[in-house]
Order: structure tokens, then sequence, then C-alpha cells
């Protein structure tokens, strides 16, 4: 039976559902259930990580002082992590999650810029730290070229890598095809997949990842995340265990955990809505979909030619203005048709 | 070469040109020597790099200058000193370049976000060097930010500032990677010396987007009961006076809501050898030129070279 390591980041991921508004009494209850339930590792932060509240994606409700101390006095078993951009967070934010006792960091890079992480990943290898290295937004990159990527993160001192479905693009064979040639480049360190489920297919894909030599395997409560929601945790774990993995974590644990996290962490489990899907089959950063629908609604387009438009011209987080453009563009074609 | 074609036409009595070294061949070192080749008071005597078969240096021997993969050994190592040097390393670099260079007199102009010498953004500052040996332009964001911060601040009770830039990933060399938090550091050292707002927040975004994403800089600020017209003419302000030396500086939008104002700038970039997307690289460098050519019009430098030649 393959070991896999289970990675939780509801309290990270999920909180782009809830504008970073989770509560430091809501982040130490569903602390507390992740432990009691042996979950290995539970992450916590702003849904963008350390140093990312602010105006431009939104204030957390809480500190990363705040949540970092709040979480780590919850977890007796389970190891703490925390998520970070470079250029969002820095070296400060990383000392000072050090000194909370952070366990392990995941730096997040967009696929094809893994060279945006070789100052913080030798940063935390220097300073003794477990560091991961993600490439997010993954389906945008072919299998060889995160293989490359991901090799070059190992040479900068990560100490697992892996990738993100961010928009919820993959099918199964996409992702065995991109874990397996990661697994061949970085045969020393362990690999990473982070689902998301705008296709249904998180689970799967997982399991799929997992057969294709990924050891560390994301999922979140109820699926806690933005828009279709990450990979549901609670249906992963016994999923794999059938497939023939183990986790080392309670089952029945593991479902009080998901029923607090409903409860108490979210108005509503995610629901994998109609744009959620054109998004997903775009390949589509999913945060776009409020600007997509409401410029759409305004010059009469169909909002689902505008994701599948942006899909084409290979948009990413950063590049709202884009959907301007691509609406003005399609509303015009329309008239001139 | 065209620097001479320049000089002949010239009054040689009150255009003395200085003799200017650059250290680095990257993205911001090639378009920086594209500039000063186009300066007439600005001859390019040394281009410094440390790899042999860089494209930075390539490009600096296509326009004549003369070049070394040797570094700062090189340039310290000229058997006159340089009048003016350029530091498009690192801001490590920087730190260890400076001390080398200060013995030698030269104005060192420093485009790494190092914080070490005298912050300037010129529309703000000026750009004479003064008693300033070492002249530092802050970062990109912050030549895009501290025009329209200055002013907002001037003119309105601004409370908090947040300082959002995008940059193209293919113009993001690997100095500016490794340097991301001191870019971050040095931008909001400026943002809060300039405004006088302590709480001030930066980030920096880049972007592997295709077509490349065009130099944005988003301001987000907190401003109690702020008049969208009053703001917004502020802005139109500050951003006239920055086109008078970066012609693509532009306000794309700019919005007051309750007490949130956001103001979106983009700089597209005029200049030879780089796309119009690099609007980050024009500005700095556009910035760092007009203060070498204001040190070489001095009229102390003018005279004394007046009597040594």
């Amino acid at each position: 039976m393959k070991q896999l390591v289970i990675h939780d980041p509801t309290l990270r991921d999920g909180q782009h559902a809830v504008r970073h508004q989770l509560g430091l009494t809501a982040l130490r209850r569903y602390a507390e259930a992740a432990d009691a339930a042996r979950i290995p590792v539970v992450e916590v932060g702003h849904g963008n990580g350390l140093g990312a509240s602010s105006l431009q994606v939104g204030l957390a409700a809480a500190t990363d002082d705040a949540m970092l101390s709040t979480v780590r006095e919850a977890l007796r078993h389970s190891r703490l992590g925390t998520f970070m951009l470079p250029g969002w967070g820095t070296s400060d934010d990383l000392r000072k999650a050090i000194a909370h006792g952070v366990d392990v960091f995941r730096v997040g890079v967009h696929a094809t810029e893994a060279s945006l992480a070789e100052h913080h990943l030798g940063f935390l290898r220097d300073a003794g730290a477990e560091a991961h290295c993600v490439l997010m937004m993954s389906h945008m990159a072919s299998p060889d070229e995160l293989a490359e990527q991901a090799a070059r993160a190992v040479g900068y001192g990560a100490q697992a890598v892996g990738i993100m479905d961010s928009a919820g693009h993959f099918l199964p064979p996409d992702v065995t095809a991109r874990i397996g040639a990661i697994v061949e480049a970085v045969d020393t360190v362990p690999v990473i997949f982070h689902g998301h489920n705008n296709l249904g297919m998180a689970v799967a894909n997982s399991v799929a990842a997992a057969d294709a030599g990924a050891l560390i395997i994301d999922g979140c409560a109820r699926g806690f995340g933005a828009g279709a929601g990450n990979t549901q945790l609670e249906v992963l774990v016994p999923v794999l265990e059938r497939s023939g993995f183990t986790t080392g974590i309670d089952l029945y644990a593991l479902l009080d955990a998901a029923e607090l996290a409903e409860r108490e962490l979210m108005p509503a489990p995610p629901v994998t809505a109609s744009m959620s899907i054109v998004s997903g089959l775009a390949g589509v950063f999913s945060g776009f979909k409020h600007r997509v629908v409401e410029l759409s609604g305004a010059a009469g387009v169909d909002p689902r030619e505008v994701f599948f438009e942006l899909g084409r011209r290979q948009a990413i987080a950063g590049q709202e203005d884009l959907i301007v453009d691509v609406v003005a563009e399609l509303s015009g074609r329309r008239t001139d048709g | 070469m065209s620097l001479t074609a320049g000089l002949t036409n010239a009054r040689p009595d009150l255009v003395e040109t200085v003799t200017v070294a650059v250290i680095g061949t990257g993205a911001i070192g090639r378009d920086l020597v594209s500039k000063i080749d186009r300066s007439p008071t600005l001859d390019c005597r040394l281009v410094a790099g440390r790899n042999p078969e860089s494209a930075g240096l390539r490009h600096a021997e296509s326009l004549g200058c003369a070049t070394t993969a040797a570094g700062i050994e090189a340039l310290l190592a000229a058997p006159n000193p340089f009048d003016v040097v350029f530091d498009a390393t690192s801001a490590a670099s920087h730190r260890e370049h400076w001390p080398l260079l200060e013995p030698l007199g030269t104005l060192v102009i420093d485009l790494t976000p190092s914080k070490v010498g005298q912050m300037v953004a010129p529309t703000v500052t000026g750009v004479a060097a003064e008693s300033a040996r070492n002249v530092n332009l802050i970062s990109c964001g912050g030549q895009a930010s501290v025009p329209v911060v200055h002013a907002l601040a001037a003119r309105f009770p601004v409370t908090y500032l947040e300082v959002v830039s995008t940059v193209a990933s293919d113009v993001a060399g690997r100095a500016t990677r490794l340097n991301l938090d001191e870019y971050v550091a040095a931008t909001g050292h400026a943002v809060t010396t300039f405004s006088g707002v302590s709480d001030v927040k930066v980030i920096l975004n880049i972007s592997p987007a295709v077509p490349p994403a065009t130099f944005r800089t988003v301001i987000h600020a907190r401003v109690p009961d702020a008049d969208p017209v009053a703001v917004r003419a502020v802005v139109d302000r500050a951003a006239e006076q920055v086109r008078s030396f970066a012609p693509g500086y532009e306000v794309v939008a700019c919005t007051a809501v309750d007490d949130l104002v956001t103001i979106v700038l983009k700089v597209t970039a005029h200049s030879d050898v780089l796309p119009p997307y690099a609007g980050n690289l024009d500005i700095i460098n556009a910035a760092a030129v007009m203060v070498a050519e204001q040190y070489a019009a001095r009229p102390d430098r003018v005279s004394r070279m007046g009597v040594t030649s």
C-alpha cells in the first residue's frame, strides 16, 4: 500500500469563496476537527497567501499573524501549512510565519514562471523550513514544459513540487501525462497535485495523479473554494483508500470535520454552476466570472462566448482588462453581422 | 557613430559630453544603452557585463560602444574614471558596487531597488543630483506611482495607499525576479516618503500572458469623501508632467466611490529596442538618462569642462 500525504488548504483556498472573511473562531474550530481526523497538513491564510490582504484582491478578516497563531494552537498532530505568491508576500512575511511555527510553505507561481520562486525557495531552504513549489494554471503548459519548470524549482530548493489545475480544465489523461512527466524529471522529491472541480473531475483527476506517482494530494472540506470549488476532501480520501493508497486519516473524524466546515465556514457548499463549467472548458481563471457576467450583460453579448474567446487568447489572472476588449469585439461583430 | 555626428553640430561651449559606463546587460541595460546612444550629451564609453555571450553586450557593440565581460572590475581598471556610471544589475550587486565606485567621485545612477542612494522621481524631486553622488531610481512601479501619490496626498487627506503593478514576463529579467522583496520594499519606502502616508501596500505581478500585458500600475487610495472630479484633475495634471519625459504614460481610469479612489495607469514604451508593452523599462530608463543629462548641463560642470578642454 502506497502512502500519500493529504494536504488540506480548506482554510486558505476556501477563503476565495467568502472574500477572505473567515474569522478566528471558525479557523480554530475547523483546525481542531482536521487535527482530530489526523489530516497531515492544514494550510491557512488569505486566499492569495501571506501578505496578500489588499484592496486589489480583498482585505482579510484576520491578520496573517492572528490566523497562523490561532491554527498553530489548534493543531497537535497535523502540521501547519501556509502559502505565498512572490511579489505579494515577501521574505519578511516568511520569516514571521517561521516564527509562528509554520511547518510547510507553499510558494505559488504561474506554470511557466518557476524562476519567480528562486529567491524565496532558497530563503526557506536556508532557514531550514520545508518549502514546496506549486505551478498554477498548469493546463496552459505542456507536460515537458511543466517537467522542466518543476526540475528548476527543485534546483532552487523545493522539497516537493507539483501542479495546480487552477481553472479546473483537466481530464484524467491530461493529469496522467503531466504528473508522469514531472515524476520522471524530479524523482528525488514528492510531486503534488491540486485539483479544481469545474468539470466534476477533481476526485478522478486526483486518483489519476496518485496512480501516475504523485505523493501529495490536496483536498478541501466540501470542496470549499471559489466557483465550483476544489477537490472534495472527504470523498477524495476514501476513494484513494479504495484505490489502494493509504492516507492515515480517520474516515469518521474526516466526515465530522466536513460537516463542521459546511456549518461553520461557508454559507453553502460550492456548486458547479453553469458559468463554472464554461470557465473550466475554456481554461480560464474562474475569478474572471463576475466581470465577464457584468460586462457581457451590459453589452448584450453571451458571457459564454466571452469565456471561450478569453480561453483562445490565453488570458490569465491579472488580465481583467482583456475582458473589456473581448466584450467590445464580440459586441461589434454581432452588430456588423 | 551617430553620437559624434550629433556633436559636430552642437556648440561645444554649451554641450560637453560626459563619459558614461553601464554595468548590467539585461533587459534594462540594453534599452539604457540605446537611450544613452541617442543622447547628444552622453558618451557611452563602456558597457560591462558578466557573460561574454550576452545579447546585451552584442547590442552595445552594434551601437559602437566598447564592451567587456569582466564586470565592474574592468570598469574600475579604466585609466580615467567615468563621469557617470549607471548600475543596471541587482540590488545586492549594487550594494557591493557602491563602496568600489564611491572613491572615484563618479556620479552613480542606480536602477536597482537597493535603497542606497538619493531617490529620484523626476516630476517630484527634479533630476538635479545636487550633492548626492548616488542617485536611485526606486523601481518601475515607483516611477509610475510616485508622481500620482505625491499629488494626491498633497491635495487630499489620504489614509492608505496600495500600488499594484503588472510587468510582462519577458521583460522581467533574472535580477528583477530575484529582487521582488527589494522591489516591494523600495517602492513602499518611496510611496511613503513622497506621500507622507505610512500605511502602504505594494504588489508586483509578473504576467506571462500572450500577447504580453502592457506595463500598468493600479493605485488604490483611501480618501475620505473623495470628489471624483477633483481627484481626476489632480491625477491628470500629474500625468501630464510625467509625459514630458515618458510620453507613453497615461491615465486609463480614475474613479472615486465613497472613500475608495482607484487610478489605473498604463505606460507604453517609446524606444528603439523595446516592445511597446515594456513601459516598465522605458519610464525608469528615461528618468535615469534625464538625471545624467541634467548633470552634463550643470554650470559648474560645463565651466570645469571648458577649462580642461
